[in-house]
């Protein structure tokens, strides 16, 4: 694939390095020419120094021949730009653009941004699940956030132990996925019985989290 | 009316203090608190600080009930974002962006954003100011047509505008006599020292500057 990666801070050299690496055809843009030097030395890929919401650069990068365009720089509205610019001009199938702040997530959407990936939000995420004392353990998120699948370690005082899985009422929209019991991996039946220690992998609508968290671990 | 600006630079504030003064209401956002001193004291609209594309700002800054947005703060990519939030999330009725990229004005109008740019209409300006005498191109948006002025004198005096107006290429829209403007009929007869302001089709210009000698 031809990628063109707009911004080369930490995201988009770590980018255009891993596709690099894997054989795909990177091409990099970035204002500033220190770093676009550096660049050139470190990776095997057309590097351009210039403002990637110039529709100039963009050009000279092979934007119209590319298969995805990634904006990662650390402006939004940038980002915005760039994969509009893409999209409208040179006619681009898929964009990628970083959303810095969040409450920015909403407006990649509705401009037209194929594919938003909100940084922040996901790394306070990770870091919030690291620093909270909670057996509730997100795995992935799909669907933009709607739906993910989430991993439970059951406590010995959850209310459903010793229950069969058909006696439980999950909330709307989840549904139990597997039981890892120390090594074994159990596919749950209606008569699966729960145990403690039982770790319970789950899909669920992201707006139910919190009630299946109070059925499977109890009220906090 | 109820208008919002984004950004409080020269443009934004004189804008600003223009509307307000005619009794329009008017709320201002920018990023730094200290542009708000440009608006000076007589100033009596709402002022907003932070990102003119802020979904929560804008609510407050009441874009739900606004009748016009404007964006002109001095990023081209702020102005374009915050314009096309103000049209296509808030359905603003009116909306206006200041762009100083040519090329990104262009992209931008033709996807039906209302665009200025003020690098073009300063440029074109500059340009007709050197280069030409009488006429102006950026006085209409469309590039290929302009304003010329054709004062009367020797054998246009006593002449009708319908001997002047080329089918297709000139048309006498006003007369500027003495202290007013006149909007001629077909028969209006000219007089000395008038002025005629005509739209030209840019193509026909020569043509036209030679016929009427200018």
């Amino acid at each position: 694939m031809y990628i063109v990666i707009v911004g080369a801070g930490k995201v988009g050299y770590f980018l255009a390095k891993r596709l690099a690496d894997s054989k795909h055809t990177v091409s990099i843009i970035d204002k500033d020419r220190v770093v676009c030097e550096e660049i050139a030395k470190q990776i095997e890929a057309l590097v351009i120094n210039g403002d990637g919401c110039d529709p100039h650069i963009l050009e000279e990068a092979g934007v119209a021949r590319a298969d995805v365009v990634a904006a990662v720089t650390g402006e939004d509205e940038d980002n915005l730009i760039i994969c509009q610019l893409a999209k409208e001009k040179f006619h681009l199938g898929r964009t990628v653009g970083r959303v810095n702040n969040p409450d920015n997530e909403h407006t990649f959407f509705e401009l037209g941004v194929d594919v938003p990936i909100d940084s922040t939000k996901i790394i306070a995420k990770i870091i919030e699940e690291e620093v909270s004392f909670s057996d509730f353990v997100n795995l992935m998120s799909f669907k933009r956030g709607k739906l993910s699948i989430v991993r439970v370690d059951l406590p010995k005082d959850s209310p459903i132990i010793n229950k069969q899985v058909h006696e439980i009422h999950l909330p709307q929209d989840s549904v139990l996925v597997s039981i890892v019991r120390g090594e074994e991996v159990i596919v749950p039946k209606g008569n699966t019985v729960l145990m403690p220690g039982d770790d319970i992998i789950a899909l669920t609508l992201v707006g139910n989290e919190t009630q299946l968290l109070d059925l499977l671990v109890g009220k906090l | 009316m109820y208008v919002i600006i984004v950004g409080c630079g020269r443009v934004g504030s004189e804008l600003a203090r223009l509307l307000s003064g005619e009794g329009h209401n008017v709320v201002v956002i920018d990023r730094n608190q200290n542009s708000f001193d440009r608006l000076g004291g007589t100033f009596n609209g709402l002022t907003l600080v932070g990102n003119g594309f802020d979904l929560k700002l804008l609510k407050q800054a009441g874009i739900e009930k606004a009748d016009a947005f404007c964006a002109v703060t001095n990023g081209d990519n702020t102005n374009l974002i915050s314009a096309q939030v103000a049209k296509k999330i808030f359905k603003t009725p009116k909306v206006i962006a200041r762009v100083y990229d040519p090329q990104r004005a262009h992209i931008y109008a033709a996807l039906g954003l209302d665009i200025i740019s003020g690098t073009v209409l300063f440029a074109s300006m500059l340009r007709d100011k050197i280069i030409e005498t009488r006429f102006s191109s950026y006085l209409i948006e469309a590039r290929d047509l302009g304003v010329l002025e054709i004062e009367v004198k020797n054998s246009l005096i006593n002449k009708t505008i319908q001997d002047i107006n080329v089918a297709q290429e000139l048309l006498v829209v006003a007369i500027r006599r003495l202290d007013k403007t006149i909007i001629p009929e077909p028969e209006t007869v000219l007089k000395p020292q008038d002025v005629l302001m005509a739209v030209v089709k840019v193509d026909s210009l020569k043509k036209i500057k030679e016929r009427f000698n200018l």
